[in-house]
């Protein structure tokens, strides 16, 4: 049966196949399925095949994506999907209540279907808004700082009204003294949206023309003076990554932004994104110039709905204004960017897999050697980098590497966009310079400390993939050197601060979790080790560990760690051996009477 | 070897291509690197992580040469982490540990993942005795596992096509089946569906795969997931004989195994020669075998001499005896007598059937039936002959070949030919109808199944297929290669050429052919092309012959036979 596709949907579709090569048109194909699945509800057969047709691809192309990427269903769903966060940081906050008190007023179990087709229920992993968790998705539509009555409420009010009403962007906080803002400075300015008139009149897009009139080495030069390191969780210096990129291939050039932000416990780039798109593109536009590409992509993960309207808004602003598009600002460069979705797979977040996600495939990362900076994206030079990377990057222009180098310390230049979640009095994103504040000053001053009457059990410093630390470890200054020499690194700057309640293995267990939901599953010790692991805790959870349980958890991870293809094998077991080692007494004792007799 | 690159493999001095991958370098000093996903003929996917091994690059100094260390030796810097071998090329003056202990203990953590979920069903898969999981297991398991969950539960039975049957619990995902339909056979239909540890290879249902070449998936999947309908639940591996091979379906000449037990052959699988076929072979040659074990074949020579055309078994001496006595009746009758060879006899058969019905018998009117098929870009060619070229060589073929056919039809019409000698060709649906065969005075007809022409024959000498003799196929291109006896013909059945060798005997034509190569032997110095070869020269990969442009005999009669034709 042939699909009945409203002549508006397939020109947009036909729209969207223009941002990509035409010899890669498979690329456009996340794009299609999130429309499809927005008109008709969910990917059958005939969504399959109308796909496969319309990008010369065969139907398995197309079927193996949407068993990959968790956003598309091939079975409908109810009219509003909800959608709860289940990761650790709001897990911490209570999502576990709000979870149950929606299946029970519902009716449903996960993943059904309420009879009146209204709704269905499922856990998501982490939404990248852990400062305000517990967070769920109703459709597009973020919810933050729920509690189970509130939760119900959203339901009651749907149910009365049948629609969806839109959940405004929060109010950003005013920074803490400690804080020194210079990517989020202009956030609580007065009447500032962040659109391209506030933007343009707090200072922005003045790196552009002064870009354009340098050399393009000479700005890569200056980014690499400065010595801005990545911030997307590896801290790799980003003007050394760019001067990677092979030369006179007579291929293009492609720059790709990451944006998408899912390692648990980060939200930074949904701030960047949301409120400073702008300062984004500027950055992306005068990266793009110093690099040589004309083309750049911003792979902005599926569940930031907003975010991707948002860029795109923006992106036609600066069109308008030339900032982007032909000859810009008449200094003869060509340079566009496009917007593309993904559709829930943190390890998009990698950024081969990120490469293969965005031409249209299974988010398998690639064997290394060759590297992006040889053969990246459509097999050219591609570089890919942090939204918060780029956005330090007008900066950079604007001031100098000088300026740049004052900021932080050797070794971690500039500010960080760090993100607190878990049980302090004011969680959330601060920004402040790398270096000059210890972890102890974050939770107690710029966090007003733990929640009442809690004590300090353990922080995760950089996303759930790094070595927790324990309460008496954090007088350790945070930047990328003193982390590391406390045995942990400082990642995405997604810090996860576990209380005295905290039972660590149900944590652990937790996180597990994550990384087996989010292996892609190409490599085998990421494969098979993660969901064992997440089996093994939870019998442990059961009631039913063993002794020599707590030696097999550890070397299980032990056997993922460094001989996987992509960072994921180390992000799956540097937490569990972490946990396992610096609370080991806890996991002895939660496998201290069981026989092992319960499988899971 | 321009240039070798060298480096040290578990101490051992190598010498390797440039480019080469540490798998590849390590054979070339006898190391084994374990391994699933990697497939010399396929991409790197790099997915298994079971070739992991420790790589060392020299220090360089300040003037970019290796530092020395106190011994005098360059000072090695060794990752922190293991590569993979098979994405890791040879470099000047690297280090490679395969058997270290960070090896080892990395080696023995990828083989028990790969098995946590794996059903561990050796005792009912087919797999089993040529499973690689079972072979590294061998090395790198531990005797009990450690796994006490419940395993991940996957389709047990799905069809990849009519061909295939894919056990999901029992696939590793290494991809090779993915990459090799993709790349190889051209065909983009298998893929991985859901993710991590519930990743299941499929196809999209009503898109299978449907190439001639799907069986080879069967082949480089290195465990028990994808089995041949053909084969699986027939025959425990190890119990099999394996003997090289060529398949006889096509002038392509794959290089093959056959596996055989008691006397049955069980299954046909590629083998290797890069000059002829990589490691593969076509749908259409490897199924086509079932021929040798057919009920119904010739199992002795037999004579029809009844009243009522009964056949009555006969002895080879005997077969021979009645044979000689009526060939020999036509000495000097040469005109009389015509004979049709096939192109899918050995290169030996060929030369002795040219030898005896053109040197000894005086025959003219010979020539061998083609045989044409569709043929594709890869491996199956449309020349459906095995032996075109061993055929041409030895002169049984006119030009073109099987342009003589119809004049023997003729010239058997009109009564000139009364005698016709045929080996292996159902020549009534390649142009002599029954009713001429019919008014022959004499039918010989060498074969090893019945069909209408040997329901026709006074004789029938039963032969042997290409399972059951030795001797040489010369293939499309020019290759000589060598067939090996896997099992014994059935009842006292046997090759052509000890039949053919008994006639020429008979007929006081001696070769001495105690052997095939004695027959060899005699061809060498007949046949230029095959000057100063024997059957161990050939070995297993086969020797590219210069053949040049061989003429085939002309028949003296040809021109007026042809115009006899007319004017009948």
């Amino acid at each position: 049966m042939a699909l009945n596709v409203a002549a508006d949907l397939e020109k947009h579709v036909d729209e969207i196949v223009t941002h990509y090569p035409p010899q890669h048109k498979r690329a456009a194909v996340l794009w299609l399925l999130h429309l499809l699945q927005e008109q008709f509800g969910h990917l059958g057969k005939e969504q399959v095949e109308w796909t496969a047709t319309k990008l010369g691809l065969q139907p398995i192309n197309v079927w193996e994506l949407i068993t990959f990427y968790p956003m598309f269903t091939a079975k409908p769903r109810g009219k509003f999907h909800i959608k709860v966060c289940r990761t650790l940081s709001c897990e911490l906050c209570g999502c576990g209540g709000i979870l149950e008190r929606l299946k029970k007023k519902l009716g449903v179990g996960l993943d059904e279907k309420t009879s009146d087709g209204l709704f269905t229920i499922s856990t998501v992993e982490c939404l990248a808004a852990c400062g305000t968790g517990p967070v769920m998705m109703v459709n597009d539509e973020l919810f933050e700082n729920l509690t189970p009555d509130a939760a119900e409420t959203i339901i009651d009010r749907v149910k009365a009204t049948g629609k969806l009403e839109q959940q405004p962007l929060p109010k950003p906080v005013a920074p803490h003294p400690l804080e020194k803002r210079v990517l989020l400075a202009n956030l609580t300015k007065p009447n500032y949206t962040g659109s391209m008139d506030d933007y343009v009149r707090e200072g922005g897009y003045r790196s552009l023309p002064k870009a354009l009139g340098m050399k393009p080495d000479d700005i890569v030069a200056e980014v690499k003076n400065s010595e801005v390191r990545g911030r997307g969780g590896a801290g790799f210096p980003c003007g050394m990554k760019w001067s990677f990129l092979a030369k006179g291939t007579g291929k293009p050039i492609y720059l790709v932004c990451n944006a998408d932000e899912s390692e648990p416990g980060t939200f930074k780039d949904r701030q960047l994104l949301h409120y400073e798109p702008h300062q984004l593109i500027e950055g992306i536009v005068v990266s793009c110039y110093a690099v040589g590409a004309h083309v750049a992509y911003i792979y902005i993960r599926g569940e930031m709905p907003y975010g991707a309207k948002i860029l795109a808004r923006a992106i036609e602003e600066a069109r308008a204004k030339n900032f982007l598009g032909k000859n810009i600002l008449g200094k003869g460069f060509d340079c566009e960017i496009y917007v593309h979705r993904g559709a829930g797979a943190y390890i998009c977040g990698e950024e081969t897999g990120l490469i293969e996600s965005l031409e249209g495939k299974r988010a398998y990362p690639r064997i290394k050697p060759p590297f992006p900076a040889v053969v990246g994206l459509f097999g050219c030079p591609t570089v890919v980098n942090n939204v918060e990377t780029l956005s330090n990057i007008p900066h950079i222009i604007n001031n100098g590497a000088a300026w740049f180098k004052e900021l932080g310390v050797p070794g971690s230049r500039g500010t960080r966009l760090v993100c607190v979640s878990g049980a302090v009095k004011r969680p959330g994103y601060y920004e402040f310079e790398m270096g000059k504040l210890t972890m102890r000053q974050l939770i107690e001053d710029l966090c007003g400390g733990l929640k009442e009457g809690r004590k300090l059990k353990g922080v995760i410093p950089g996303g759930s993939s790094m070595p927790v630390l324990k309460a008496d470890q954090i007088d350790v200054a945070l930047d990328f050197e003193s982390l590391r020499k406390a045995g942990t690194m400082a990642g995405s700057g997604g810090i996860i601060v576990l209380d005295d309640t905290v039972d660590i293995v149900q944590s652990t267990l937790n996180v597990a979790q994550f990384y087996a939901h989010e292996s892609c599953g190409q490599c085998t010790p990421c494969r098979e080790g993660t969901l064992w692991m997440e089996k093994m805790l939870h019998r442990i959870r059961q009631g039913h560990g063993r002794p020599e349980d707590v030696d097999l958890l550890w070397d299980v991870a032990d056997n993922i760690d460094g001989k996987t293809i992509c960072p994921l094998g180390e992000a799956a077991a540097w937490p569990v051996k972490a946990f396992v080692t610096k609370y080991r007494s806890e996991f002895e004792a939660a496998c201290k009477n069981g026989n092992g007799s319960k499988k899971h | 070897m321009t240039d070798p690159v060298k480096l040290t493999i578990d101490g051992k001095e190598a010498a390797a291509p440039k480019g080469m991958n540490l798998i590849e370098a390590a054979k070339l000093v006898g190391v084994e690197v374990p391994h699933y996903c990697y497939h010399p003929k396929l991409t790197i996917a790099g997915n298994c992580r079971m070739c992991l091994v420790d790589v060392g690059m020299p220090k360089l100094g300040a003037d970019k040469k290796p530092e020395l260390g106190p011994d005098g030796k360059p000072v090695i810097l060794f990752g922190p982490k293991l590569s993979i071998g098979c994405n890791t090329t040879v470099a000047e003056g690297m280090v490679v540990h395969t058997r270290s202990a960070k090896v080892i203990k990395a080696r023995e953590g990828v083989m028990e993942f790969l098995l946590v979920n794996h059903p561990l069903d050796c005792p009912i898969c087919d797999q089993a005795g040529e499973c690689r999981l079972q072979e590294f297991s061998v090395d790198y398991g531990k005797g009990q596992s450690r796994f006490i969950e419940e395993k991940v539960h996957k389709p047990k039975k799905t069809e990849i096509g009519p061909k295939i049957m894919l056990d999901d619990e029992r696939c590793i995902l290494c991809s090779r089946c993915v990459r090799f339909m993709k790349e190889v056979a051209g065909q983009d239909c298998l893929g991985f569906v859901e993710r991590g540890s519930y990743s299941t290879l499929t196809c999209y249902p009503g898109m299978e795969p449907n190439t001639n070449y799907d069986l080879n998936i069967v082949d480089i999947c290195p465990v028990g997931a994808l089995t041949s309908n053909d084969f699986r639940f027939k025959q425990r591996v190890w119990f099999l004989k394996e003997t090289k091979s060529i398949c006889p379906n096509c002038a392509t000449g794959c290089n093959t195994v056959l596996w055989s037990r008691e006397g049955v052959v069980h299954r046909q699988t590629p083998r290797d020669n890069d000059a002829v076929n990589q490691c593969w072979m076509c749908d259409h040659g490897r199924l086509h075998y079932q021929f040798i074990n057919d009920p119904n074949r010739f199992v002795a020579p037999t004579v029809k001499s009844g009243a009522m055309g009964e056949r009555f078994n006969l002895t080879w001496p005997e077969a021979t005896r009645q044979i000689g006595e009526r060939l020999k009746a036509l000495k000097g009758k040469g005109a009389t007598i015509a004979a049709i060879g096939t192109t899918r006899a050995t290169t030996e058969e060929l030369f002795l059937f040219n030898k005896l019905v053109r040197e000894v018998l005086g025959a003219e009117l010979v020539d061998c039936v083609p045989h044409v098929g569709e043929g594709d870009k890869f491996l199956l060619n449309a020349d459906r002959s095995p032996n075109m070229n061993g055929a041409k060589l030895a002169g049984v073929t006119a030009d073109p070949v099987g342009s003589r056919i119809p004049v023997i039809a003729e010239a058997i019409k009109s009564g000139r030919i009364k005698t016709l000698i045929i080996h292996g060709e159902n020549v009534a649906k390649h142009g002599i109808a029954e009713d001429l065969l019919g008014k022959l005075e004499l039918l010989v007809v060498i074969d090893t199944l019945p069909n209408k022409v040997t329901e026709l024959a006074h004789f029938v000498l039963a032969g042997a297929t290409f399972a059951e003799k030795r001797g040489t196929f010369i293939n499309g291109k020019a290759r000589l290669q060598r067939l090996n006896a896997a099992i014994p013909s059935p009842g006292i059945a046997r090759p052509e050429w000890q039949t053919f060798a008994a006639l020429l005997n008979e007929l006081g034509a001696d070769g001495k052919y105690l052997a095939i190569e004695d027959v060899f032997a005699d061809m060498t110095r007949t046949l230029a092309p095959l000057a100063g070869l024997n059957l161990s020269k050939i070995g297993d990969q086969g020797v590219e012959l210069k053949l040049g442009t061989v003429t085939p005999p002309a028949a003296s009669a040809e021109k007026p036979a042809a115009t006899v034709e007319a004017k009948a």
